[in-house]
């Protein structure tokens, strides 16, 4: 059963996490306090503005557009980069390579617990509370199974550009640094910051060439819009696909290439 | 024995800090990617501020470029936190595998030793990302230029720095109880990039909470109101420099409670 030894690294990976409840709720304290500062500050925003609607977007509909991509970064972020690097410098790194798995996959995998735990104590109650106190300004319907499948092919993506920015650290021997900017990337220009509406007409033309923005902006605009073209659907999961399947590539082919740069010192 | 005055730790400071810096050039390649990873941040940071507040005109009666000014104050004030007291960030480890314990049979005030380790030199891109920052808003706002507004602006800029020292120092001690205080740290880290909105966009009751609680008013709103609206300066904003100066000193005593009852590993 192949599928079978994929589940035993998700139930070691549920247990682990549920090992630092600690950890869990400061984390919640801190997104709590993140979302607070967000509230008030869009608040001034649209309240200063003087209109409703400011590029297309209402007050509820950007304040539910953060709060979900926070709640979905939360989900998603898998810290591969500083396993990666962490690995390779150490030597720990070795261990995993031998063992009958594919690293890329056994690396997913082991962390596959906390998507699950993630899920079930921040993004599902986030999503239930951002539901209630906006009065049914998520459309409950059709747009939700295609955010689910939007989200899981986001998860898959997000994992690949990571792997690739974990692959780097074979070269340079650098995590925090490699991290840093790969976070700072990913996080303003896929629109988890500030919506990409807001962004200037040429920039956010840009940022629709690049990957990042099927990251979060694609699921949260599908999820947002109530009553989709089934063509828009069509373009927006199409190009994450494209995405997912051209960095799966790109991270095998580099990952395949780079093993063999690969020295460990002791271990 | 020699007189113990401020030369006497300064000499010891720059022979530690001498050391750091040496082996620090050991690792050339991580140095340089870290600093540019410090660049990417900060110029991701302006570009966020640029695009959010482009197209509006004031924000609560805040114009573009004094918000600017906030943004640029708090960027100067955080830059202490990240050169000088970066070995916060190592404690938790340090404690936890017993290393901590060469520092209490040190000769010398423990916090001073620890903190002097290690000088984080990438924090100086940010100090001049930051003065860049005020001197452009400065211009544009047409603040005028005297000796005392200069001594205001460093007086001031200095006590903004204690408090974010302050929590830095009680959160990275909170080590010295609890397992896992990353989090409680990485929570605090985060409160600095809310540093920079003027307190008066929330309600009254998180206007409380961040000023008296989690005191990130002080960073930058009431310390640069002092210079920006010398005309209505609230007696907080006069009070800060005392606050400042008691907050470290609070969380001075919290590290070093947790350092002297520190018993080691048996390690």
């Amino acid at each position: 059963m192949k599928l079978k030894k994929y589940l035993t690294l998700t139930k070691a990976g549920i247990m682990e996490s549920l090992q630092f409840r600690l950890g869990t709720f400061v984390m919640a304290v801190g997104n709590l306090l993140y979302l607070i500062v967000v509230y008030y500050l869009w608040k001034a925003i649209y309240a200063s503005s003087g209109s409703e609607t400011v590029n297309g977007m209402t007050f509820s509909d950007t304040l539910i557009y953060l709060v979900l991509a926070t709640a979905l970064f939360n989900f998603m972020e898998m810290y591969t980069v500083w396993e990666m690097g962490r690995g390779i410098q150490s030597g720990k790194i070795v261990l995993e390579l031998l063992k009958p798995m594919e690293y890329r996959n056994y690396l997913f995998w082991t962390y596959s617990g906390q998507f699950v735990t993630n899920f079930f104590f921040t993004f599902l109650p986030t999503f239930i509370v951002v539901a209630v106190v906006t009065h049914g300004a998520i459309h409950l319907g059709l747009n939700l199974l295609f955010f689910v499948i939007s989200v899981i092919i986001a998860i898959s993506l997000n994992y690949s550009i990571n792997f690739i920015v974990g692959t780097i650290c074979v070269y340079t021997e650098s995590i925090w640094g490699i991290n840093i900017m790969k976070q700072v990337i990913v996080l303003l220009l896929s629109g988890a910051t500030i919506p990409l509406a807001f962004f200037p007409e040429t920039l956010r033309r840009i940022t629709y060439y690049l990957p990042f923005q099927s990251i979060y902006n694609a699921p949260l605009s599908i999820l947002l819009n109530a009553s989709p073209e089934p063509k828009e659907i069509i373009t927006t999961i199409g190009t994450q696909l494209i995405w997912c399947i051209a960095m799966l590539i790109i991270s095998k082919l580099f990952w395949k290439v780079s093993l063999r740069q690969i020295t460990v010192n002791g271990g | 024995m020699e007189k113990r005055g401020l030369k006497f730790y300064l000499r010891i400071y720059f022979k530690i800090l001498a050391q750091d810096l040496k082996s620090k050039m050991s690792y050339r390649a991580d140095f340089i990617i870290s600093t540019i990873g410090m660049i990417f941040t900060n110029i991701a940071g302006f570009v966020s501020f640029w695009i959010l507040f482009r197209s509006f005109p004031s924000i609560n009666g805040w114009g573009y470029y004094e918000m600017l000014f906030l943004y640029g104050f708090s960027l100067v004030a955080i830059t202490p936190v990240q050169c000088l007291f970066d070995n916060n960030w190592s404690l938790r480890m340090a404690v936890y595998s017993g290393d901590f314990i060469k520092y209490c049979f040190r000769p010398i005030n423990i916090f001073f030793y620890y903190q002097s380790e290690v000088f984080d030199i990438k924090g100086l891109g940010q100090l001049a990302f930051g003065i860049g920052t005020l001197i452009y808003s400065w211009v544009k706002i047409g603040l005028g230029f005297t000796p005392l507004i200069l001594l205001k602006m460093t007086v001031f800029l200095l006590t903004a720095s204690l408090v974010m020292i302050a929590m830095q120092n009680a959160a990275a001690a909170t080590c010295f109880w609890i397992m896992n205080s990353f989090y409680v740290l990485d929570l605090v880290t985060r409160f600095k990039d809310y540093a920079k909105y003027p307190v008066t966009i929330f309600s009254p009751v998180f206007k409380f909470i961040f000023t008296f609680l989690m005191p990130i008013a002080f960073i930058a709103y009431y310390p640069s109101l002092v210079i920006l609206r010398p005309d209505e300066v609230p007696l907080l904003s006069w009070l800060s420099p005392f606050i400042g100066a008691f907050f470290f000193w609070v969380s001075y005593k919290i590290w070093m409670h947790g350092a002297l009852k520190y018993n080691g590993t048996g390690s």
